[in-house]
């Protein structure tokens, strides 16, 4: 074949290639369709799996740098990794025992401690490593209390056989990864090879559902996946495996415990939860009893694991059986336990722990790998060969004052495997994560796993933080036929009806909503001031001043940005340069009520209820984050600079509003997005309307003032059209406040208001606490009549009567806001 | 001989607090020198639930629920305490005369036995105790030769420690690295125990923090004021093939009459009287306050 003869693999194993150069019989037909098809044909599909990828949001990285320097693109391979169904099933074997040896390990290390008083680990191993948790001492004699997910990283050794490279127990990842590359490379295999049949992962999801749904005793709504959430860089994967098995999403603060239970904040009440799929490490579950600053996981958990009402896949203390210093001690282990052989070939440790070994480490170093029998607060790992003299001497010193803490590897060149890159076909060292579940006494082993590709083809080290490529893994043979597509929905899992949806998300919803209503209409009446501004010398001087000077006192309070215009021994300076003052509202992202500030905290929001919205409004935040911050960095932005980045961003802000309503349900928790956009909208122009038009004004400056503010609400062409006639005080407060068709007033939000209030789950026939004060507003809104509002008292400057009113309109709506985190988010008196 | 001790534990919360989890430690563990006659606790505001669980190290734990609008959280824990300096006395002499050398102690420490399996948890570096600097090593080993009775070194590197260091509060607090206290040659009980402790680990011995009260004495026709204890601690140094003993370097005693001992690990946090989590912005701030009385 022709691109063969250019591939030429340095390995002492090439997985395509047998020592001849021959083509292993395995791998003959799909070489033989990329053959046929051709390297130009494989980079269209390359395209293609690329346009898959990012079209469904899956990076490696989720959280996106505002900057963009942090964005790292999950890559697949369109050559898949082959095995034969033999071979597999003989590997299938040894991942199987080791899930098992483990398992036996961990639940003895945390019970009866056989290992270690018939000395066949040395306690060393165990009390030297940081992954040993003191508090889940003695936990592992319950039943539930074992490693229930397990995954291995192996690769061929130079003698062809698999190695384990490392046991992943705590939270294990890439579960997620494997089935979307696999249902990436679905898309293309149609064409590209046809007929290839392999073995299903369906399986493999479908038993986790059945271990979720024992360990829940039969109610699956009693689990969850507890994430450290949307900042996490795998946080894709939770929230795709959350939709797949069919879980809640969590996170910590969603959580908590009460009566020896978890529970689960949800808008109807507390749930319980008896299940726990957890990502977060050991030490953050549980602030009380593991790591005090953590801010990931739930205060009582351990306890609640103590009294055996919760199951964790897996449990806290799991990652003690991540440790290369048991390796030495394997062989004994599995005699011991299983009176058996290992069927996997470890590569050669020596843990530094015994004397011999030590030695021997000291001796050799320059040709070993060096790591750290744990690997939890730092995954260092020293290649002997690449060390400088000096940072040798280094490396021997930590050995000698904590031996037990290190463990030295033989190198191994482990096998190469075709991999396409810049348009032709190269050798690259690859690494497989296979996964096991457990089931009763044994373990079922996923039949396909993720496969990582190094970066370059000289590197040892496969890493995906490190750049690389992925692959899927390919079992020959064919499967019964089932149907799947159900399983592989990509509709993110949330409760259906409000009642379930989790007390976080609700709350995320609502300030959503509220920051995004602020986040508008704060760059609206700023554009408005500052468009004011720069046209200012066009009028009579005296008129505009005033009109100028109430315009950026409103902004002032509109942002809370105090002093801010008001600020008097400023007076003169702020007068004269207020675009500083301006710039600083719009820019300064650490005073509080700026516009920069508002955007953060949006974006703060948008993160964490990114899963529920569709994938064009992610991008479009990101876009918008990424231009706005680039935006903001700048200094000395001319006026109509900054007038025409307001203008886009508020274009953008509009789309993402527009996203955000049309991709979710009322029942997702649109409605708790709606409540809080509304509410925001109304106490904002409050504000704008109780420092603009309470006062007592000049006509002239009256009129720039009230058009001021119907500019600033996008709504000057709807009042034209409404009252056909020129700006009139009487008509604009009418229009705003109590006009009932208008949907910005007052008195429409307050009646829209009452109506989705009523939709929320602990709503009755009779009104809540929380709806009582729209209710009142409401019912204050309709019975008073413009004039009443509009009295003047004799010599004075305010409008007193519209003032109160609207204060206490104010006082009512923040009311509401209260009310509804005291009956929906704090939970405290459930 | 018998103890009585109040020993109350407060924390005060900037903001108003109205869900925590807390874990209190403050009853006192049996012993062979000690036994526990009665105890009591009391907690403001009400807990919505209580339950008991002892940990690896032996330590009675108890874990509280609160759940009503509180500022500040008051735990008191009241016990009577009975000593045996007898059968202390008579372990001592044991110790004295039966122990062996240093060299002997890391050479059985080495090989690969059981017997330590409980001791040697206390060997290994835990959050607050970290293997220390060649300089510590050098002031330790000084004592430590490994020809010389263990018991009688570490006797001696107590009576340095007590003669080396200053008692000054407010210097530090539980958090102030070892190598800053051994720098100032100062500090509190606290540190003179954390800081033996990492010594000796760093030469090879498992070595445990232990957490108690010690009764005070009013100077001569004072009587004395309720209140005025502070919780103490000490070290206790672990001989193999013999036992575990203390040593009290604050005071150069070895603790026999005076301590009780409330509970231990290997180090504060194992054995810290109240911690907790609250959901609340602000900070809080942590006040003891003890009260040692022998009343037969």
């Amino acid at each position: 074949m022709t691109f063969i003869d250019n591939y030429f693999s340095e390995s002492s194993f090439d997985e395509m290639l047998d020592e001849n150069k021959v083509i292993r019989q395995h791998w003959s037909e799909v070489l033989q369709r990329i053959e046929t098809a051709g390297l130009d044909e494989l980079a269209l599909k390359q395209a293609e799996i690329d346009w898959h990828l990012e079209d469904n949001g899956v990076t490696y990285n989720v959280y996106n740098n505002p900057d963009g320097e942090n964005d790292r693109p999950w890559r697949l391979d369109p050559i898949p990794f082959v095995l034969p169904y033999d071979e597999w099933n003989e590997i299938k074997r040894g991942i199987e025992q080791r899930a098992k040896l483990l398992n036996l390990i961990l639940k003895d290390l945390y019970g009866e401690r056989t290992l270690l008083k018939n000395k066949i680990i040395p306690v060393e191993v165990i009390f030297g490593h940081k992954g040993f948790i003191p508090e889940v001492y003695n936990l592992g004699k319950k039943e539930n209390f074992c490693l229930h997910f397990y995954a291995v990283d192996i690769a061929r050794g130079p003698d062809g056989k698999m190695w384990v490279i490392s046991d992943k127990t705590q939270a294990p990842s890439g579960l997620g990864y494997a089935i979307e590359n696999r249902l990436t490379m679905n898309s293309i295999s149609k064409n590209l090879y046809p007929s290839i049949e392999t073995k299903k992962l369906s399986l493999f999801i479908e038993e986790f559902k059945l271990l979720l749904k024992k360990l829940t005793k039969g109610d699956i709504s009693k689990a969850a996946l507890l994430t450290p959430g949307p900042h996490n860089e795998t946080y894709f994967e939770h929230s795709y495996l959350s939709s797949f098995l069919e879980i809640n999403l969590v996170q910590g603060d969603d959580l908590l415990c009460k009566n020896g239970e978890v529970w689960l904040k949800s808008l109807s009440g507390l749930k319980p939860i008896n299940t726990i799929l957890r990502r977060v490490d050991d030490k953050f579950c549980d602030p009380m009893e593991l790591r005090n600053d953590s801010k990931l996981g739930v205060a009582g958990l351990v306890d609640v694991l103590r009294k055996d009402n919760v199951a964790m896949i897996n449990p806290i203390g799991s990652a003690i059986v991540e440790n290369i210093g048991l390796n030495p001690f394997m062989k004994n282990i599995c005699n011991y336990f299983l009176q058996e052989e290992l069927i996997l070939p470890q590569i050669a440790t020596w843990w530094c722990g015994q004397e011999k070994e030590r030695a021997f480490v000291l001796e050799n170093i320059h040709h070993l790998i060096i790591k750290k029998i744990d690997r939890t607060d730092c995954a260092q790992i020293y290649l002997g060969k690449n060390l400088s003299y000096q940072e040798i001497e280094n490396l021997k010193a930590l050995i000698i004052k904590n031996p037990y803490q290190y463990a030295a590897q033989e190198e191994i060149g482990f096998s190469t495997a075709p991999h396409y890159a810049n348009g032709k076909i190269e050798p690259r060292n690859t690494v497989i994560r296979a996964y096991a579940l457990k089931k009763e006494d044994a373990y079922t082993v996923m039949n396909g796993g993720l496969v990582r590709v190094s970066a370059t083809n000289d590197t040892l080290l496969v890493s995906s933080g490190k750049g690389g490529s992925s692959k899927d893994l390919w079992i020959l043979g064919e499967d019964e036929k089932i149907d799947t597509a159900y399983l592989f929905k990509r509709a993110p899992f949330s409760a259906l009806s409000l009642n379930q949806l989790p007390t976080l998300r609700a709350e995320n919803l609502f300030w959503l909503g509220r920051y995004l209503s602020r986040s508008i209409a704060t760059m609206r009446f700023i554009r408005y001031v500052i468009k004011k501004l720069t046209t200012f010398y066009r009028f009579d001087e005296t008129v505009s001043r005033e009109s100028q000077r109430i315009l950026q006192n409103t902004l002032t309070h509109l942002t809370m940005t105090y002093p801010g215009f008001l600020e008097e021994e400023n007076a003169e300076k702020l007068e004269q340069y207020p675009m500083d003052e301006i710039s600083s509202i719009i820019k300064d992202v650490d005073r509080q009520g700026s516009l920069s500030f508002t955007i953060a905290m949006l974006s703060n929001a948008n993160i964490n209820v990114k899963n529920l919205l569709a994938m064009e409004s992610w991008k479009l935040f990101d876009k918008m984050q990424k231009e706005w911050n680039s935006f903001i960095r700048k200094s000395n932005s001319s006026s109509q600079t900054i007038v025409s980045e307001l203008n886009k961003t508020l274009i953008y802000m509009m789309a993402y509003k527009e996203l955000v309503e049309e991709s979710m349900f009322k029942e997702q928790g649109l409605s708790l997005y709606s409540i809080g956009y509304k509410l925001e909208s109304v106490l904002l122009l409050i504000s704008k309307i109780r420092s603009t038009l309470c006062l007592k004004l000049d006509r002239s400056v009256t009129y720039e003032v009230l058009e001021g503010i119907l500019n600033s609400c996008e709504s000057f062409n709807a009042y034209r059209t409404q009252y056909k006639s020129s700006l009139h005080l009487e008509n604009v407060i009418e229009f705003l406040i109590l006009n009932p068709l208008f949907p910005k007033s007052i008195t429409y939000i307050s009646e829209a208001l009452l109506q989705e209030l009523k939709e929320l789950p602990k709503s009755k026939q009779y009104l809540s606490a929380y709806e009582k004060p729209i209710f009142e507003a409401y019912s204050l809104l309709k019975l008073i009549d413009l004039s009443t509002l509009l009295e003047l008292k004799e010599g004075s400057l305010v409008y007193e009567t519209l003032d109160n009113v609207l204060l206490t309109i104010q006082k009512l709506f923040l009311s509401c806001a209260d009310e509804m985190s005291r009956t929906y988010f704090s939970h405290d008196d459930e | 001989m018998i103890y009585e001790i109040y020993h109350q534990t407060t924390f005060d919360y900037q903001s108003m607090v109205t869900f925590s989890h807390n874990i209190a430690r403050l009853k006192p563990r049996n012993t062979l020198f000690q036994k526990l006659l009665d105890f009591s606790m009391e907690i403001q505001p009400k807990v919505y639930e209580q339950s008991e669980f002892i940990d690896m190290f032996g330590n009675v734990n108890t874990h509280m629920l609160i759940r009503e609008a509180h500022h500040s959280l008051v735990v008191v824990g009241q016990s009577r305490v009975e000593l045996f300096p007898e059968a202390m006395e008579e372990y001592l002499w044991h110790m004295r005369t039966s122990c062996i050398t240093y060299g002997d102690a890391l050479a059985i420490l080495s090989r690969f036995e059981c017997d330590h399996l409980q001791a040697k948890q206390f060997l290994f570096d835990s959050e607050l105790i970290q293997k220390s600097s060649e300089n510590i090593k050098a002031y330790t080993l000084a004592s430590f030769h490994p020809h010389r009775n263990l018991f009688e070194a570490a006797q001696e590197f107590m009576g340095r420690i007590f003669a080396d260091f200053k008692f000054v509060s407010g210097f530090s607090d539980v958090t102030t690295p070892i190598e800053e206290i051994f720098e100032a040659r100062k500090g509190v009980c606290q540190d003179f125990a954390q800081f033996a402790i990492a010594a000796l680990r760093t030469i090879g011995l498992p070595a445990k923090y232990m957490s108690g009260y010690i009764e005070t004495v009013p100077q001569e026709g004072k009587e004395k004021l309720f209140g005025v204890d502070a919780s103490h601690a000490w070290f206790s140094l672990y001989i193999p093939q013999i036992g575990w003993i203390s040593f009290d370097p604050t005071n150069n005693v070895i603790p026999c009459r005076h301590h009780i001992l409330l509970g231990e690990g290997r180090d504060y946090n194992d054995i810290s009287p109240l911690k907790g989590v609250v959901l609340s912005s602000g900070a809080s701030q942590l006040s003891i306050m003890v009260d040692v009385r022998r009343v037969d």
